[in-house]
């Protein structure tokens, strides 16, 4: 659905932040991770055609984003911004939602039930009066989640989406994320939380300044424990763990551990 | 990172002046032309403007906001030229529309007046650290609390760019087209004001609680942080600005 190739960005010259990368996405839910000033955000910002690249090309569908604007492309692709006060701009919950979904050009009516759908998911169905400024960090984030929903694009960035979120609110995320990959869609996410990566994404790309350092299933990427640490990324307390009890495989969810635990134990009985 | 300020790092003589000096400067250079109200004298001043301008190395970040300030001018220069109180002398034709000469020279004037005191302003401001300014200015006995307003002064211009970027990629990333010719532009740029003066105004009380928290309104002594900078040529300087000005005074009495 994206193939990046060969692309490099400089904000000014002579610091290359993104340093020629060359990443296929296809339908696999995809986690980016790597420490802070990576370049995870800019990588998005490219990918959204915020941003242009320095070098090299990207393909969105079949459209490069060197030759389109990125309000052409937002039929395509929905950014949810790392700083939800750098994308809230409207004075009420409803409205900040409806303004993707008509100026990509749904009709006002389905426009407005997917905004209502979408704002349902995410728990603010009630607050639809309010001015978004006056909502707490997380439901503004939450409130940016469901603007970027409802326009019910074929691929959907997140940048650190459970920022500030209680249990509660990753929770949501979580069903959020399950429900767009049932409807075929690319889900792609920037994300320091392992613990969630490890549940919840099928592909893992981490960053290391400017170049994607490893690329593959999570479970894999999760076993490279060597370049990881030199990526400074700490692999997901479950997985963690089962290295501590001297496990070789790799473990994603507790069930997996709790499972493999049982047989032995059965055995060992 | 984006820069919250206009000002350049450049090596240039004019970034070597003090402060003050800019200041008593820009004191002159809108002075004079009021002493002496003729064209010679305004253009002369832009000249000398555009000079130190072009000197400073910092001639090129002026012209986005010389753009901005002429297309402003631009629509006093028709309304004065067609519907000027004084107007009777017919000037020239665009069109269907007859342009008078009394309108439209007092709209230069204005035009002319007001592009020199932007340039002169252009040159303190690109050229001086704000925080070098202002603490010239508060060593110099300046309550710190007007010294934060002028400082806030040079940063809202940018601040408000900046804020206007992340509205308009807030925007176009959502479908909001931004690009292509200036009927796009236009229609683009209205919805964002809204939102930009809006944010400024929060940005401005969240800083304002910042600043309070941190002891800006304590009544003991402030310290500060860097050594006093070495300018060059300072009296020198001064004493030529006040030579202008007199050199005006006196040509004014004796025409
Ligand atoms: N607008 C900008 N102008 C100049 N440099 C920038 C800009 N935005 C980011 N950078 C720099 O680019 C580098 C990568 O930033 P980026 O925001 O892409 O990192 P990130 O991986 O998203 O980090 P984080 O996990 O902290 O969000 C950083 O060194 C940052 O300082
Ligand atoms: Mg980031």
């Amino acid at each position: 659905m994206i193939k990046v190739k060969d692309v490099s960005f400089s904000y000014q010259a002579g610091t290359e932040i993104i340093k020629d990368i060359t990443l296929h996405f296809d339908q696999r839910s995809t986690a980016i991770i790597g420490q802070n000033g990576a370049g995870k955000t800019t990588f998005v910002k490219l990918l959204k055609g915020l941003l242009k690249p320095s070098s090299g090309d990207i393909i969105i569908g079949d459209s490069s984003v060197n030759e389109t604007t990125p309000a052409t492309l937002a039929k395509q692709i929905g950014l949810v911004f790392q700083n939800p006060n750098d994308q809230i701009f409207k004075r009420s919950v409803l409205e900040e939602v409806l303004f993707g979904p008509l100026n990509i050009g749904q009709n006002p009516e389905l426009a407005k039930e997917n905004a209502l759908n979408a704002l349902k998911m995410v728990g603010l169905e009630n607050r639809l009066e309010v001015n978004p400024q006056d909502l707490s960090l997380s439901d503004k984030k939450l409130l940016c989640i469901a603007s970027i929903i409802a326009m019910d694009t074929n691929i959907i960035i997140l940048d650190e989406p459970t920022i500030a979120q209680d249990h509660l609110g990753k929770q949501k995320i979580k069903e959020i994320i399950q429900s767009l990959k049932e409807k075929q869609k690319l889900v792609m996410t920037i994300i320091h939380d392992m613990d969630f990566v490890a549940e919840n994404f099928e592909r893992t790309i981490v960053f290391q300044q400017g170049k994607a350092i490893l690329d593959g299933s999570t479970r894999e990427v999760f076993a490279e424990s060597d370049i990881l640490a030199a990526a400074r990324v700490e692999p997901p307390s479950i997985t963690q763990l089962g290295y501590w009890l001297g496990y070789k495989q790799v473990f994603l969810t507790e069930k997996e551990l709790i499972e493999t635990i049982k047989t032995d134990s059965k055995i060992a009985l | 990172m984006k820069a919250l300020t206009l000002y350049e790092d450049r090596n240039t003589f004019i970034h070597h002046v003090h402060p003050i000096n800019k200041l008593i400067y820009i004191f002159i250079i809108i002075v004079v032309p009021l002493i002496l109200p003729l064209f010679p004298v305004l253009i002369a001043g832009i000249i000398m403007n555009t000079v130190l301008l072009l000197i400073a190395n910092v001639f090129k970040k002026s012209l986005p906001i010389f753009g901005f300030v002429l297309l402003i001018l631009l629509t006093v220069l028709i309304i004065q030229g067609l519907f000027h109180a004084e107007n009777a002398t017919p000037l020239f034709h665009l069109g269907p529309l007859l342009f008078y000469k009394e309108g439209f020279f007092y709209a230069l004037q204005i035009t002319l007046r007001v592009l020199n005191i932007v340039a002169a302003f252009m040159i303190l401001v690109l050229t001086t650290k704000p925080s070098d300014l202002v603490e010239t200015l508060v060593r110099k006995g300046l309550s710190p609390k007007i010294g934060y307003v002028l400082q806030s002064v040079f940063q809202i211009i940018p601040q408000m760019l900046s804020t206007m970027e992340t509205i308009s990629d807030a925007q176009r990333s959502r479908g909001m087209e931004t690009e292509g010719n200036l009927f796009v532009r236009i229609k683009a740029f209205l919805p964002l004001l809204g939102p930009v003066v809006l944010n400024s105004l929060i940005q401005t009380r969240e800083r304002a609680m910042a600043l309070e928290v941190r002891g800006f309104s304590s009544l003991r002594h402030k310290t500060f942080l860097n050594e006093v900078k070495n300018y060059r040529y300072t009296t020198f300087i001064q004493f030529t600005l006040w030579l202008v000005l007199l050199a005006a005074i006196i040509w004014r009495v004796v025409l």
